[in-house]
């Protein structure tokens, strides 16, 4: 008769214990796709946020510029030729093209009031203010298909650059409710010079330069680190900084961000040496850790959770075999081998792992199912924006909680198999 | 030649810094086809002669020789294919399994062999056997269901299942009223006379003891009478 069998009776022998310890496996199966499902889809709100609201998956710059990439080294630049844009953008997965230029800038705020009459100084609070911000010029229409997110994330009341030279820019909304600027409305004619914002920069050769601007809109925070950062248009930026028909960047968009170092290795070898190519990763790096140790920490929770549920198994088959005893005593005594009573007991856990793992798994993915289809609103972390978090799970960790389950079920079972198949028979007989 | 022939057996147990002597030098040869019943008070070591005989247990000291094969030192899993092939068990209280139904009782000791016979066959054997013992209407029955006598009919079929040589009984009736008792009795001396089973069994109820050919007394670890023929 098969072994099998006889396990899957014996489990259904006392339902209750049987039933226990599939509440715990079913509890931590779902607890632990859950929980992956719910990381998975963190992570990918964060790595949208960064690619599609401010990196792009994959950046070109004149070589050098990203080890000094903090001091924005204008000198870096490229001349942004149809030529080198359509080089660009015939690279395979490339589907935008968007030129920058990443500067230190200022913005000034006008005086509240005209100075007085008397020749006196306004009071300090009705001055207007100067601050520093980092601004990334751009071309609205290339740069929408490289970071729709951002695109899509300005507050009511705001737009994005209407065009490359539009007198506008878009601050972060905590930086300018800082500089007390308002929104300009969109259509209306432009306030009087004095009313207006300047935005100063100095050129390469250390000149400060400026142009008169509104505020077209705000933008909140969707990653960490963004607050004092602005977007102004392209070629009032290479106005202001003297490099008319240049850029210091390039940031691409692919329909697929997992592509992103093979285009890179393609766009080395196409580009040659004058040129450096980086993917968000590299970019970014405090993303990879980040995500890292979420994992790290992931696998962690999930070892505890597994090892709770095991000692469950222990625990439950240990009981079972005490309390089998003499039927363990009458089987070896009618000649059933040792490893036949061993294999029968890690049946019974194979079987218990693997009607876990399915429930566990089942619940689990109805949970994941339930959760993707309606999105859960969080904001990502250090960012102000909530994001609509939706959690998966991929094909090969389903796979391995199927097959983990059962195996981590059997070696749990291992040990209390192992003592049932050493038991001596007349003592098994003659136990209670 | 005997089916038994047991040669000096002690049996010691050691507990903590004590020695108690269960069996302080047995010998006993039992042939084929015989019935045969222990008798003593309790205590004076029959449970561990039939454990030494039944493979079991092993004797401290002495020879066994079990039909025609030493297997006094043979290790345990050596022995768990003797005991299969060659000896039947019956307990006092019964040691079916419970997650088994009748017929599958019947059939375990053969179904755990190493290649067991093909399963048609095998059921048909359980299926004689069963209706042999009385059984029949019972076979899908699971041994909660059945009374005491019939579980002990149950026991019986496993036992004979395996055609063995030697079928063993540790007190078969002590947990059966007296009519039960003598029916089950009735049936072993039955089988023993069809079949040519050898029996030998333990006993505390003086009315077994006189449906028995042979009758061996034990007191204090040793044979008092009927050893010999
Ligand atoms: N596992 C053991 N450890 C220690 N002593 C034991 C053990 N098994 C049996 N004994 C001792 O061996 C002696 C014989 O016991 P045994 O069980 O063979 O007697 P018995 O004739 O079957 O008694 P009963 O009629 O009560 O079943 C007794 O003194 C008993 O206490
Ligand atoms: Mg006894």
């Amino acid at each position: 008769m098969a072994l099998f069998k006889l396990a899957v009776r014996n489990l259904r022998r006392n339902q209750r214990r049987t039933a226990i310890t599939l509440v715990a496996m079913v509890v931590g199966v779902t607890g632990m796709v859950g929980l992956r499902g719910f990381i998975n889809g963190q992570q990918d709100v964060l790595l949208e946020n960064i690619i599609k609201g401010r990196l792009g998956a994959v950046q070109v710059h004149r070589t050098g510029y990203v080890k000094n990439v903090l001091t924005s080294p204008l000198q870096l630049d490229m001349a942004d030729t149809p030529e080198l844009r359509g080089r660009l953008s015939a690279a395979p997965h490339v589907i935008g093209v968007s030129p920058r230029i990443e500067f230190g800038a200022m913005v000034s705020t006008p005086d509240k009031r005209p100075q007085p009459e008397d020749g006196s100084d306004l009071p300090e609070a009705d001055q207007g203010k100067t601050s520093f911000f980092l601004a990334t010029a751009i071309e609205p229409e290339s740069e929408s298909k490289v970071t729709p997110r951002r695109h899509g994330l300005i507050n009511k009341g705001g737009r994005m650059l209407p065009s490359a030279d539009a007198p506008e820019l878009v601050l972060n909304d905590e930086f300018a409710r800082g500089l007390e600027a308002p929104v300009h409305p969109a259509g209306a004619p432009m306030p009087p010079i004095e009313q207006q914002l300047a935005l100063l920069a100095g050129d390469r050769d250390g000149a400060l330069n400026g142009e008169n601007m509104v505020l077209g809109g705000t933008l909140p925070s969707f990653s960490a680190g963004d607050k004092r950062i602005g977007v102004v248009p392209l070629a009032v930026a290479q106005r202001v900084l003297r490099m008319e028909g240049h850029v210091t960047e390039y940031a691409l968009a692919l329909d697929d961000y997992t592509q992103a170092d093979a285009v890179r290795d393609g766009l080395k070898a196409k580009l040659g040496p004058d040129y450096e190519v980086h993917t968000w990763a590299e970019l970014f790096p405090f993303i990879k850790s980040l995500t890292g140790t979420q994992d790290f920490i992931f696998s962690i929770i999930t070892g505890v959770f597994f090892t709770v549920v095991l000692l469950g198994i222990v625990n439950a088959m240990l009981m079972t075999v005490l309390e089998r005893t003499r039927e363990i005593g009458t089987m070896l005594a009618v000649g059933m081998r040792r490893r036949q009573i061993i294999r029968l007991f890690l049946f019974e856990g194979v079987v218990i792992g693997t009607v876990g793992a399915l429930l566990g798994l089942s619940v689990g993915l109805l949970l994941i199912a339930f959760t993707h289809s309606r999105g859960i609103p969080l904001p990502a972390p250090g960012a102000n924006v909530e994001s609509i978090v939706r959690p998966w799970v991929s094909g090969r960790f389903v796979v391995g909680v199927l097959l983990g389950t059962p195996l981590g079920a059997a070696l749990a079972t291992l040990w209390p198999a192992w003592r049932a198949s050493r038991l001596r028979p007349v003592e098994a007989l003659a136990s209670a | 030649m005997s089916l038994i022939d047991l040669k000096g057996i002690e049996k010691h147990y050691e507990l903590g810094k004590t020695t108690v002597t269960a069996l302080r030098g047995v010998d006993l040869t039992v042939d084929k086809g015989e019935f045969t019943v222990v008798t003593g008070p309790s205590g004076s070591g029959k449970t561990t002669l039939l454990n030494i005989i039944g493979c079991l247990d092993r004797a401290s000291k002495g020879t066994y020789v079990l039909d025609g094969t030493d297997v006094s030192d043979r290790d345990f899993d050596d022995l768990a294919e003797v005991r299969n092939q060659k000896i039947g068990f019956i307990f006092q209280s019964f040691n079916l399994i419970p997650v088994l139904d009748v017929a599958e009782n019947i059939e375990f000791p053969c179904a755990v062999r190493k290649n067991p016979e093909d399963a048609g066959k095998l059921r048909a054997r359980v299926n004689q056997l069963a209706k042999r013992v009385g059984l029949e209407p019972y076979l899908h029955h699971k041994p909660d269901e059945l009374s005491g006598g019939q579980r002990q009919r149950v026991a019986i079929a496993r036992a004979l299942i395996t055609e063995p040589r030697l079928v063993l009984a540790d007190e078969p009736t002590a947990n059966l009223d007296s009519t039960t008792s003598e029916s089950i009795i009735d049936l072993m001396l039955e089988l023993n006379k069809e079949q040519g089973v050898t029996f030998l069994f333990s006993t505390h109820d003086p009315r077994v003891v006189k449906h028995a050919k042979r009758a061996l007394h034990i007191q204090d670890g040793r044979i008092a009478d009927g050893a010999g023929h």
